[in-house]
């Protein structure tokens, strides 16, 4: 086992890497995937045999974590595949300028400033209305593949 | 009355409607919405008398006018209609009956045409629901002369006489039934069949409803008119009417094509017995007369007849008196097979029921030679098939087939008891006709082949199950004996010959006639070599039997195995996994077993001559055929040799503990044999070589499926032969025990078992580590091999001594492509690995190996939590695999703690608490990873609880509290979203899972207050259960919305702990705050209008315990439920009334007015007795209200009294106890009774 953890400590600062190789057969529902080169979340996964006696092989329905569009492959599931590195970060929301770009405080107290707030008219409204009624919002931004979007809004606000 | 009174403005007000008629007639027609506005002023300004003509004159209207204004109108005249039938009982002229007639006719064909079917609808339900529309209805059946409007008006009689039955008078009542029946009777040549069903079953069943009120001359008044009509003195149509009717009343009263009447069940049942016991028999002797009178006309006819008609219902109605669930039957007869397979057998084509009349019935069915008339008639309708009128699938030839089949089940007290004597002649009778549908099979099989219909051929099939069904296999031969030189089962087998030889040429796709028959015809043979109808040891079969058993299994075998070698293109029909073929196999097997002698030896020798072609073709050409043919051979082997444990330990068959006492010696016995020489093939897929060219993923498939069947019936075996010493003679008993210990001798502790035990573990570890990715065979490997044999302690201690087993484990921490198994094989065998420490003598030593086998998640996962940049690396699609797969490992150890290894699985759990507190903490995002821990911390939980000792119990709550903490402040006000729906929905999914994890944790460490093992004494400082739930239920209350409580499980869930929590803590109660409280009565308010049953259930009994605890604590002199159970002012200033007394409020108005299940009133009476006790005064207040709220004084009356009698009937008095609250739940079943049919349609 203990070549496992020095195996990783030396790639703990390799964090530039954006995905990761990992056998078909290990990925599951709801995990993650890259399929023509965009990150996905796998909603199904089944497996079916090349010929009878053949090898299994996985088939992957996956959802485009950024566009929401529907993606599919078929990876015999003893070879690897791509997974993608996705992280969150939270921060806390200072901004929203005229444009549609959000301010937002990082940890170590910078701003961030290159993020547009988000299409989706619920979230956006919510933002807006909280933001315009003072309230301290906390937003989850996304980011894989170098992409990045926010995702989630914590209202942190003393009620 | 009023017409000759007053005549004049009755013709004033007909002129001014045809003038206004006149009007649209000649105006534009889009005036018409706005005159209408007018006309309803009109209307209402002049009497009632003028309705009839207004109504004509706007019918008119509506057929010059557009659809637009044909709606508008409609709903007027809906409108009036409401008005006229709210009038009440009395004031019901001719006019004003033609005037709903219209009414209801325009709605009819409005609805047909499909014109504003809403408004259409509404008049026909206000038609439903007017009280006493019974002269109107009867007025329409009568006069209308549209068959659908009669029909509506038919439905309509039947809804409000079930609703006011109570009200009626008994002449009413009666008066309804026997009009009905005379209309139908009276109008038998009617066209319109359906409308004739109608009214027919709305007799039934008002007939019904009446039918313990009514005294017994009551009853036969309207029989003995139905029994003149089937007599057939009126004519054929009316013949057929009469047994029409009898066909509905039977089916209302068989309590499971019963209609519901919004009785109790009690009152089905009662019904269902008295209709038994005095009618029935009657019934059938009625319709037996109603077919035999006419059975010249059909003999002397070519063509068909009415007579035919008659003949065939009366067929059908035998039918269906024969299919009636009798209950005097007390189930004799075998229970054939095994429950699951009856279960499955139920939708299937080949299902058959006993028919087990009692002894009353034997003059009916069996001396009066009425299957002799039957057999003769259907005997010349045979002949008849070629002629014009009747043909093989006539309605009369299959309703007598079908009476013919169904009189082969007959069994039971019927017969007198003179050891079946009488049984076998009455089947001999049946067989002697049936032998001509299926005899000889070859001529009838070519004939279907050539275009004949199949129907006979398979009702065949079917009379030979039945009567497998009720006799033995010795006695089913012996059948067909006495009239043919061969015996019943020759038959069969060559039948089924037949069979299997079309079958091998068919497309399956299609379903072929062969396909039905084959599954009856297997269904007969398993029904007769079931084991429990044998004679004990004594061959199951006679000689010639067994004969045929032999040939059969040998032309299935073939069959399938050509099944297997051509169906290479048709990837589908063999991708259904092991279990879906288990039954088919299954009864194989029993026909395998019935020739065991010549079977198995049979199947060695199909093995090694595939097993030899495998090893010469490896080098040629392709093996798939081949290793199909293997794949099919081996999961037939399996089902001979073994049947399926379900988590048991099967037996021995006892065909093959008994048919071979000539084998004493263990290398030579044929069980031996085969079973080593599939091992022995199955060892070779260990070289990579071998392993490469012929052992398919498919093919391990099939060798791990038998090796764990075989393994979990004849490995490390011990125990005692069955009991077979009543049946056979001492010498052959000691041959069988020699032959039995030869057997079991091969796979023994003490012989050869640990090398075999050896080789299936190797097996397993080549199967686990180079099929790499195969699911379908590691899921096999995993739970039925690995899983099975570590179930059974003694094969354990021979597990931990052997090298390979520790090789496994060292796999299994070592090896990273262990890591690459799916997630639930890996819990699975890290359990596995766990639960063989059971075999290590020493507790030491099992703890001490259960530590091995468990550091390196430990260490890993503590490891990674000690880092700084844990948040970054954490993230890692790397770092997240092990994490999962290590925790996944942890949850199968967790779930396999026994009292043995406990504490190696308590340190384990206590060594990550911290670390699975930082997980949560930083894998807050990633949903799977946080799922995976709750459910760790469940299985853990679930495992430990019951063991700990108070000071460790505390450490483990705490850190529950911790976590749910934790868990909370993640996800509380916490909105995602997401581009996309599907993945939006999938959020809402897993925090659902969670939840349900959640509230399971509190479920597990509730039990501890039910269970506890540990050795402390209860004076000992012990967390308080009730505190911890306090603060669970605090924190996750607010995390359950309404929205998540349409996940059924969950609501499922939280409604059990609720219900559970208030039951055994009310205490905790008066301590939540407002906020939670509130959530908490938010939710038993959802709940209590949830639609499943057993959701009001828990929401009752709840309920029941919040009262209760509230009356108790109160007549004690305290607080109870203190601020909750007083009213408040809320913040909007509103006066809001305390809990219970909403509660007492919506209680009731569900009782009384909305729909539940009739069974939850216990539970209803229960919740509401302490409620009425609670608050006296509001629940006054409430009967009051619903007294006034009656339309009159009749209602008002009745109202009162029933309330009155609800609290005081039966000596009710006003204290909670159990006796008072038994009788409140009989008052309120009679109160419902009493009101609620009135209530609701007011």
């Amino acid at each position: 086992m203990s070549d496992e953890e020095h195996q990783f400590e030396s790639k703990a600062d390799a964090g530039a890497s954006k995905t990761f190789p990992q056998q078909a057969g290990t990925i599951r529902k709801n995990g993650y995937i890259v399929i023509k080169n965009r990150a996905c979340k796998v909603v199904e996964v089944s497996t079916s045999k090349t010929g009878k006696h053949g090898h299994a092989k996985c088939h992957f329905v996956a959802i485009d974590i950024f566009n929401g569009k529907k993606l599919e492959d078929i990876v015999p599931s003893s070879h690897n595949c791509d997974v993608p590195h996705v992280t969150r970060t939270d921060y806390q929301l200072i901004d929203i300028s005229e444009d549609g770009f959000v301010s937002l405080l990082t940890e170590s107290g910078g701003t961030k400033d290159d993020l547009k707030l988000p299409t989706d008219d619920a979230l956006l409204t919510q933002i807006k209305d909280g933001f315009a009624e003072g309230k301290d919002l906390v937003v989850t931004v996304m980011s894989a593949m170098g992409e990045e979007q926010i995702c989630a809004l914590k209202d942190i606000g003393p009620k | 009355m009023h017409m000759k009174m007053n005549p004049m403005p009755w013709r004033t007000e007909l002129l001014i409607f045809e003038s206004i008629g006149g009007v649209l007639e000649n105006i534009y027609s889009h005036h018409i919405p706005q005159l209408i506005a007018k006309i309803e002023i009109v209307f209402h300004l002049f009497s009632v008398n003028c309705k009839t003509s207004a109504l004509q004159t706007i019918s008119g209207w509506i057929l010059i006018c557009s659809w637009f204004e044909a709606v508008e109108l409609l709903l007027f005249i809906s409108i009036i209609f409401a008005i006229e039938m709210n009038g009440g009982p009395g004031n019901s002229d001719l006019g004003q009956l033609q005037a709903t007639m219209q009414a209801i006719e325009i709605a009819c064909s409005s609805i047909q045409i499909n014109v504003n079917p809403s408004a259409a609808e509404a008049t026909l339900l206000s038609l439903r629901q007017s009280p006493r529309p019974y002269q109107a209805c009867q007025f329409i059946i009568e006069n209308s002369q549209l068959a659908n409007a009669r029909f509506q008006a038919a439905g309509a009689i039947r809804d409000a006489a079930i609703r006011e039955w109570s009200f009626l008078s008994p002449d009413e009542k009666k008066s309804l039934i026997s009009f009905c029946l005379s209309y139908v009777m009276k109008h038998a040549s009617s066209p319109d069949g359906y409308v004739q069903a109608k009214i027919s079953s709305v007799a039934a069943q008002l007939l019904k409803r009446g039918w313990l009120e009514f005294i017994a001359a009551e009853r036969d008044g309207f029989f003995s008119e139905i029994q003149l009509a089937i007599v057939g003195n009126h004519g054929r149509d009316v013949q057929f009417t009469g047994i029409n009717f009898l066909e509905s009343l039977v089916s209302e009263f068989s309590p499971s094509t019963s209609t519901a009447l919004g009785l109790p069940r009690e009152f089905h049942e009662q019904c269902r017995t008295s209709l038994e016991h005095d009618y029935l028999k009657k019934f059938y002797c009625w319709a037996l007369e109603a077919a035999q009178s006419v059975t010249t006309a059909i003999i002397n006819s070519d063509t068909a007849v009415s007579e035919a008609r008659v003949c065939s219902t009366a067929l059908r109605f035998m039918l269906q008196v024969l299919n009636w669930d009798f209950s005097n039957s007390g189930r004799v007869v075998k229970n054939s097979i095994d429950v699951y397979s009856f279960v499955a057998k139920e939708d299937s084509n080949s299902a058959y029921t006993l028919v087990q009349p009692g002894p009353s019935w034997r003059d009916v069915l069996i001396t009066s030679g009425h299957i002799g008339w039957l057999l003769g008639l259907y005997g010349v309708l045979r002949e008849k098939f070629s002629c014009k009128g009747y043909w093989i699938d006539c309605p009369l030839a299959v309703s007598a087939r079908k009476v013919i089949v169904q009189l082969c089940s007959l069994t039971g007290t019927i017969f007198p008891s003179d050891a079946g004597h009488s049984q076998g002649k009455h089947l001999l009778q049946l067989i002697s006709g049936i032998i001509q549908w299926i005899d000889p099979p070859n001529v009838i099989a070519k004939a279907i082949e050539c275009g004949r219909s199949e129907s006979e051929l398979l009702d065949g099939c079917r009379g030979l199950l039945s009567i497998a069904a009720v006799t033995n296999p010795v006695s089913f031969d012996e059948l067909l004996k006495q009239i043919r030189p061969f015996g019943t089962l020759s038959l069969l087998s060559a039948l089924m010959c037949e069979v299997v030889k079309d079958l091998m040429i068919k497309d399956l796709d299609e379903e072929p006639w062969s396909w039905v028959a084959r599954d009856i015809l297997l269904d007969t043979w398993t029904t007769l070599l079931t084991e429990t109808n044998s004679p004990g040891v004594k061959l199951l079969l006679p000689p010639e039997g067994i004969n045929a058993a032999a040939n059969l299994f040998v032309l299935i075998v073939e069959s399938e195995l050509k099944a297997a070698s051509a169906s290479e293109d048709k990837e589908d029909y063999f991708q259904a996994s092991v279990a879906a073929m288990d039954e088919r196999l299954s009864s194989y097997a029993l026909i395998a077993r019935a020739a065991i002698d010549v079977t198995i030896p049979f199947l060695t020798g199909l093995l090694s001559e595939r097993f030899a072609r495998l090893h010469q073709g490896s080098v040629i050409n392709d093996p798939t055929t081949t290793m199909e043919e293997l794949y099919s051979l081996l999961l037939i082997t399996g089902h001979v040799l073994a049947d399926e444990g379900e988590g048991e330990t099967p037996l021995v068959p006892m065909a093959i503990e008994t048919r071979f006492p000539e084998y004493v010696e263990t290398d030579k016995h044929p069980v031996v044999v085969l079973s080593w020489s599939i091992i022995k093939f199955a060892e070779q897929s260990l070289d990579p070589n071998m392993r490469a060219a012929c052992f398919s993923p498919r093919l391990m498939e099939a060798i791990i499926w038998f090796l764990a069947r075989w393994s979990s019936t004849y490995l490390m075996i011990t125990g005692e032969m069955q009991n077979y010493r009543n049946s056979v003679d001492e010498v052959t008993l000691l041959q069988m025990q020699h032959s039995r210990k030869a057997l079991l001798g091969f796979s023994a502790e003490y012989t050869q078992g640990k090398m075999l035990l050896d080789i299936i573990v190797r097996i397993s570890l080549t199967t686990l580590i180079s099929y790499a990715g195969e699911k379908d065979l590691q899921a096999l490997t995993c739970y039925q091999l690995l899983g099975g044999v570590v179930r059974r302690k003694n094969i354990c201690a021979h597990l931990v001594t052997l090298d390979s087993w520790r090789e496994l484990a060292h796999c299994f921490t070592n090896e990273r492509v262990l890591f690459s198994l799916n997630a639930s094989h890996q819990r699975s065998l890290a359990q596995t690995l766990v639960l063989s420490a059971s075999g290590i003598r020493d507790s030491v030593e099992a703890n001490k190996y259960i530590r091995d086998l468990t550091s390196h998640m430990t260490t890993y996962l503590n490891d990674i939590c000690g880092k700084k940049d844990i948040k970054s690396i954490s993230q890692k699609p790397d770092v997240i695999l092990v994490v999962t797969c290590l925790l996944e490992r942890l949850r199968g150890a967790s779930s396999a703690s026994e009292p043995r290894t406990q504490k190696a699985i308590y340190e384990t759990g206590f060594s990550v608490m911290q670390s699975i507190l930082k997980f949560i903490e930083v894998y807050k995002d990633e949903s799977a990873v946080i799922y995976l821990l709750l459910k760790l911390v469940v299985d853990w939980v679930e495992g430990q609880i019951i063991y700990l000792e108070p000071h460790e119990t505390a450490l483990v709550i705490d850190f529950c509290m911790h976590l749910l903490q934790l868990y909370s402040s993640h996800n509380i006000g916490k909105i995602s979203v997401s581009v996309s729906s599907s993945l939006l929905s999938e959020a809402n999914d897993e925090k659902y899972k969670d939840l349900r994890a959640l509230l399971q944790l509190l479920q597990k460490l509730c039990t501890k207050d039910m269970v506890d093992v540990s050795s402390a004494t209860s004076e000992e400082q012990q967390t308080s259960i009730s505190q911890v739930i306090y603060v669970g239920v605090h924190i996750v209350s607010p995390l359950i919305t309404i929205d998540l409580l349409k996940y059924p499980k969950l609501c499922y869930d939280y409604f059990a702990l609720l219900s559970h929590m208030l039951e055994v803590y009310p205490e905790m109660i008066p301590k939540l705050n407002h906020e939670a409280f509130g959530h908490i009565s938010g939710t038993l308010d959802f709940g209590l209008h949830h639609q499943d049953e057993e959701i009001v259930g828990m929401c009752l009994s709840s309920l029941r315990a919040l009262a209760f605890y509230h009356y108790k604590e109160r007549a004690g002199g305290k607080d109870g439920l203190g601020p909750h159970a007083t009213s408040y002012k809320d913040a909007n200033g509103n006066f809001q009334d305390g809990i219970l007394s909403r509660f007492l409020r919506s209680l009731l108005q569900l009782i009384l007015f909305e729909d539940y299940s009739m069974d939850l009133v216990g539970a209803a009476a229960d919740a509401l007795f302490p409620l009425i006790l609670s608050d006296h005064g509001l629940y006054q207040r409430l009967g009051n209200e619903l007294v006034e709220r009656q339309p009159n004084s009749i209602f008002k009356a009745r109202m009162a009294s029933a309330l009155h009698s609800l609290t005081t009937s039966d000596d009710l008095s006003p204290s909670a106890d159990r006796s008072n609250m038994r009788k409140f739940r009989k008052n309120l079943n009679r109160f419902l009774l009493d009101v609620r049919g009135f209530l609701r349609i007011i």
